[in-house]
């Protein structure tokens, strides 16, 4: 079996691998813990200690998820607040960890209500042994308005609390962010002017998932009515992932180290979010569909991909893709490529045909009797939708011209990376 | 507890049918539907359950299909719409019949009526037999606006889908659900009612507009070295036993050779072995390249253990020891059994009916459907084309469209 290195450093931090359970249900007590540990995961994020003046109160049921076809978990919704547990339970609990298993990481996240809520509690983690704090200025389902994704909003606030934590801990602090904004970048200048080290990136989004027709309410239906509440699971993953490289491409924070939270359930969700420059992982949703066994193949995919890209360090990987994304007006416009069909895979769909005569520019035609597409290169404008329709990956990126009245050379744009999402090879 | 006999293959559920549904390409001009004999259009049927309208798909199957529950179970997919599908190019066909199965599952729960009566047009039709053509016609006739009276000599609606094919394939309450619908649509049927016996055909040509004859072919065929034969009992009297007594027969041998090798063969020997019978041997005339009886249900009689022997004819019978010779090897063998049943096909009994029949269906004739009698139409089995179920529906059908066209009740459309 492969071994690589998946190690990384990420604030003075050792991790054996960069996968850490997100703040959440997944670590909500010692036993839980020590089992995701013994299957393999490189750290924890505790789940959100608050000041016991706070009571946590659930309702019942707290989930639903978005689905498609036959596809369960497409985006999962949950209306779950901060740990329940007497906070001296829970600092029993991290102690415990910490001391049983002194190599692996343990970040306690913490959410007050006022500076001295934040003080006290950076205090207190501290105290039980944790190696990282992360402040959770994102959860939006909080049932005050001093607390959750609504201070994640405000830069100021959020400053001031940085402040109030660096006063009870001179440990390095994740400050965790809310994707329910338009830009994060004012909110993490504005923490790490407060003292945090880095972010975590991102929590749940703002949602509605469904609705009970019947009923007339949202789910989870919670004696007859709902509310909106944090989104998370594959669907986020682009969401996650366009903040990610917002951060890393900011003025100044081009270095920052980003624990990337968002959809990850393959090692290849991982990869991405590695290259885009997230230093560490976290992970929730996939883990309550799963369960803790799917860091198996999260560590090991990874360190096959290391192994193709001939990487001996996981960090060498970090933020690689950052340059490659770029505004929209500094992209190559001058040349469009056509799409080149296979007829030995090709098995008379038609999709490639319904979808370019209603979704794009009637390039495809049909050919009734033959039962196969046609194709008009003089109506086709390049945009291979095509080619992300066709179940069999017969549609491939073709012949390359330069637009009309366009300066350059064909040979010469970068072929190698026109790889479609769905052509099996 | 239900016997094996009585128990029908597990459906789909919302999820699994979603599954199969999934795998469906959604094709353009989709081969499937082409190349459904009834028109039931599973391309379009199968999208309404890829985009969660299952009433919409129950629609679809209803309206070109008033036996759709049935078709859904008994026909031959595999020859017909699952034969063209484009998804067979990648792994498998979608399973149609199983897909068409959940909508009409459905339909029945939420207890939708589709198909609604014309305005009455004042003219009328008669139907002999309530098999799967003559149901067909009835229920085209009625939305047209026709008044239907059908004749059935048995008990029981439905032809050999009541009296023929086995339970664990199509249970009679699906049967007895869509003649209800049929009924509801104000179709008429006279039970035990058999037309030129206690009833003539003139007197049906006198009372009606037109008289549609669709009585199948329910007669046995037999080799006359077992005309006399004791042990021995045909197919289709052994199916309608055992499809009255709900499998239970109490005068099942040990040990029963079958002759034949069509899909009724392979009902016969599926049954016996539901039914508990240890020695299940099936002598089939022609080689397994060349079978008759679909792949499903040769799969089926295979997976229950029965012994099938191909290539072979009998050449002599004496009480219970019956000998076969192969076709073309030179192989002999001779089988002793405890019973003999005879699955070698049916043949038409149009006794009394006046009607023409050679080689059991009436002369061709430029016009289908026409028979000699200008006020006589004949559709089902009895008129060229296949003899399944799927077959019937267009059929009855299609003469439904004639009779309109030639009495002009479109008038009224």
């Amino acid at each position: 079996m492969i071994k690589k290195d998946l190690s990384i450093d990420s604030l003075g931090v050792h991790f054996e691998n960069p996968f850490c359970l997100s703040s959440s249900p997944v670590g909500n007590c010692y036993e839980m813990c020590k089992n995701a540990y013994d299957a393999g995961w490189g750290g924890i994020v505790y789940k959100t200690l608050s000041p016991d003046h706070f009571v946590i109160d659930e309702v019942s049921p707290r989930f639903s998820q978005l689905t498609k076809e036959d596809t369960p978990f497409v985006a999962f919704k949950n209306m779950e607040q901060l740990a329940e547990h007497p906070m001296a339970q829970d600092l029993a609990d991290m102690r415990r960890l910490k001391k049983e298993y002194p190599d692996k990481v343990l970040i306690a996240s913490i959410m007050g209500e006022t500076p001295q809520d934040w003080t006290n509690l950076a205090k207190l983690v501290t105290e039980a042994g944790a190696d990282m704090i992360e402040l959770n200025f994102s959860c939006p389902q909080m049932t005050s308005h001093t607390m959750g994704s609504d201070v994640g909003t405000n830069p100021e606030l959020c400053k001031t609390n940085c402040e109030a934590v660096k006063k009870g801990t001179n440990l390095p602090v994740l400050a965790k962010m809310t994707p329910n904004i338009m830009t994060m970048i004012p909110v993490v200048k504005a923490c790490l002017e407060g003292g945090a080290d880095g972010v975590s990136s991102i929590n749940t989004v703002k949602s509605i998932t469904d609705i009970d027709l019947d009923n007339k309410v949202a789910l989870p239906s919670i004696n007859g009515k709902s509310a909106v509440s944090g989104l998370s699971g594959k669907a986020v993953k682009p969401i996650a992932l366009r903040f990610l490289q917002q951060i890393r491409s900011a003025a100044g924070l081009e270095q920052l180290p980003v624990s990337g939270i968002g959809g990850i359930e393959t090692w290849e969700d991982a990869a991405e979010f590695i290259l885009l420059g997230a230093s560490t992982l976290q992970v929730t949703t996939a883990i309550m569909q799963y369960g803790y066994r799917i860091i198996d193949d999260l560590t090991n995919g990874l360190m096959h991909y290391m192994d193709e890209q001939g990487v001996d360090h996981l960090k060498d990987l970090v933020g690689i893709a950052n340059k490659n994304i770029l505004p929209t007006n500094q992209l190559d416009r001058d040349y469009k490529v056509y799409p080149k069909i296979d007829w030995d895979k090709c098995i008379g769909c038609g999709r490639c045909f319904i979808s370019c005569q209603d979704g794009a520019h009637q390039a495809m035609g049909w050919d009734d009797d033959k039962r196969l597409p046609t194709f008009d290169k003089s109506k086709c404008v390049g945009c291979q939708l095509c080619a992300l329709v066709c179940p069999v990956g017969a549609i491939k990126l073709g012949l390359v011209e330069m637009k009309p009245g366009r300066k350059g050379d064909p040979a010469k744009v970068d072929a190698s990376t026109f790889q479609l999402p769905n052509a099996e090879n | 507890m239900t016997s094996k006999y009585e128990t029908e293959p597990k459906g789909y559920t919302m999820t699994t049918v979603m599954q199969e549904a999934a795998r469906c390409l959604l094709c353009e001009d989709a081969p499937c539907s082409k190349a459904c004999p009834a028109h039931t259009n599973p391309a379009k049927f199968i999208r309404s359950v890829r985009f969660r309208n299952v009433k919409g798909a129950a629609e679809t199957i209803r309206e070109n299909n008033a036996l759709g529950a049935i078709c859904a179970r008994v026909c031959p997919t595999e020859r017909y719409c699952e034969s063209a599908c484009t998804r067979a190019k990648i792994d498998g066909p979608i399973d149609i019949g199983g897909i068409q199965r959940y909508v009409t599952d459905m339909e029945r729960k939420e207890n939708m009526q589709i198909l609604h009566a014309g305005k009455e047009n004042g003219m009328n039709v008669a139907i002999i037999g309530s098999g799967p053509a003559g149901l067909q016609a009835a229920a085209t006739l009625r939305q047209k606006g026709y008044g239907v009276d059908i004749y059935e000599k048995n008990a029981k609606a439905g032809g050999y889908l009541t009296y023929g094919i086995p339970e664990y394939r199509l249970p009679e309450a699906i049967v007895d659900y869509e003649v209800q619908r049929i009924v509801n649509l104000g179709s008429n049927i006279k039970y035990n009612v058999a037309v030129g016996k206690d009833i003539t055909m003139d007197d049906l040509k006198a009372k009606y507009d037109a008289v549609i004859v669709a009585i199948g072919a329910s007669a046995a065929k037999t080799i006359p070295m077992f005309e006399h034969n004791i042990c021995t009992e045909s197919a289709i009297s052994f199916l309608a036993r055992a499809k009255e007594n709900k499998g239970k027969l109490d005068d099942l041998p040990d040990n029963v050779l079958v002759i034949g090798g069509g899909d009724v063969a392979m009902d016969v020997v599926t049954t016996l072995k539901k039914l508990g019978v240890t020695h299940v041997t099936d002598m089939v005339y022609e080689e397994f390249s060349e079978f008759k009886a679909s792949k499903k249900e040769l799969e089926g009689a295979q997976k229950e253990g029965v012994t099938i022997v191909d290539g072979y004819v009998p050449t002599d019978v004496r009480q219970n020891k019956v000998t076969f010779k192969h076709r073309k090897i030179d192989s002999e063998m001779t089988i002793t059994a405890d019973k003999i049943i005879l699955a070698i096909g049916q043949k038409v009994d149009a006794d009394g009916l006046n009607i023409d029949i050679q080689h059991n269906e009436i002369p061709f004739r430029k016009v289908r459907f026409h028979t000699k009698d200008p006020k006589v139409f004949a559709t089902g089995d009895i008129v060229d084309g296949d003899k399944t179920v799927v077959y019937a529906v267009q059929k009855g059908k299609e003469v439904a469209e004639e009779i309109d066209r030639v009495l002009g009740g479109q008038d009224n459309d």
